[in-house]
């Protein structure tokens, strides 16, 4: 229990940084590419930003049970077992969520693929953190 | 209806005005990524303005108003569309309504642009403030006088809260640009 909770604080610092640092970064750098969030389906009063922010360490708790169910699955390298993992969260998770999101709600399927590829990044970032300290 | 007294002490005359219905409503903002301008296009009621001056005191008083509604704001695009008429509150307060209050002059009314100021009151998402105008005025061999007022107000002058999305990474200014373009015609003296 006590592995599942540092790998999972762990993870969730590290994404924090890595996932606001790099949308932060990725606004500043690429503004076209966000136009389509000013769209009344995001919540525009910030009365959700500590949810938002949040993720990051709800996501990493998680995957971080996920994984000490699961770990025995991985085989090899440490970082190698962490992108298996964070392709298997992909498929199993993100798709089938990617795939209903963009059927029912006005968004662009450019805005889908960065929440999946988003979502990919983090999940492996947080499988080689897992892997490396929760063989 | 607009009247008006006119300018000389003794011999006051009223006229009276009557809004066109080609008349719009421009707002221009911008987030920290883009910029927005939304409008207005068509102002379709035909509503009237009573300007009244007495003698040579100023400022020239008026009453009437532009009844806008807020669903009529179109950005070119859906999203922003949707989310300005989310922000101004538009299924609460369906109007944005300007109350005309009074010119600091009586213009001169002449073919070349006249700058001249003015108060209004501006209802927005039920909460009203009075703001000094900017305003153009001129008259066409028509006729036809048309007023450009602008002003730059703010979201929070009217307690809204300007969008910001994906936990404040995304922001709209507080500032908007508001221009509002006005014709009307003289219709009666009295």
């Amino acid at each position: 229990m006590k592995k599942i909770f540092l790998s999972g604080l762990t993870a969730g610092i590290i994404l924090f940084i890595v996932s606001y640092g790099g949308l932060f970064i990725a606004i500043q750098y690429f503004p076209s590419f966000f136009v389509d969030y000013n769209n009344p389906l995001f919540n525009s009063n910030g009365s959700r930003d500590t949810l938002f922010y949040s993720h990051a360490f709800i996501f990493s708790f998680a995957l971080s049970w996920f994984w000490e169910r699961f770990k025995s699955l991985f085989k090899g390298h440490f970082i190698l077992r962490g992108l298996e993992f964070g392709l298997v969260y992909g498929i199993i998770a993100l798709v089938p969520v990617m795939w209903i999101t963009f059927s029912s709600l006005d968004i662009t399927v450019t805005m889908v693929l960065s929440w999946f590829v988003y979502g990919l990044c983090q999940a492996a970032i947080a499988g080689i953190v897992f892997s490396r300290m929760n063989p | 209806m607009l009247s008006l007294i006119s300018a000389t002490d003794k011999a006051p005359v009223m006229i009276k005005w009557a809004i066109l219905k080609d008349c719009t409503v421009k707002v221009n903002g911008s987030t920290n990524i883009n910029k927005f301008s939304c409008s207005i296009p068509d102002y379709l009621r035909s509503d009237t303005l009573t300007c009244s001056r007495t003698g040579n005191d100023v400022p020239v008083a008026l009453t009437g108003r532009l009844a806008l509604p807020v669903i009529s704001f179109d950005c070119g695009n859906n999203m922003m569309t949707n989310d300005l008429r989310k922000t101004l509150k538009a299924k609460e307060f369906p109007s944005l309504n300007i109350y005309f209050i009074s010119l600091d002059k009586y213009p001169e009314l002449t073919n070349t642009q006249e700058s001249i100021t003015g108060i209004v009151n501006i209802e927005l998402a039920g909460v009203s403030k009075k703001i000094e105008i900017n305003y153009r005025i001129s008259m066409d061999e028509q006729k036809i006088i048309h007023l450009v007022g602008t002003q730059t107000i703010r979201f929070s002058d009217f307690a809204l809260v300007p969008p910001r999305k994906l936990g404040g990474m995304i922001r709209a200014d507080d500032k908007l640009d508001v221009v509002f373009r006005v014709n009307f015609k003289r219709i009666s003296d009295s």
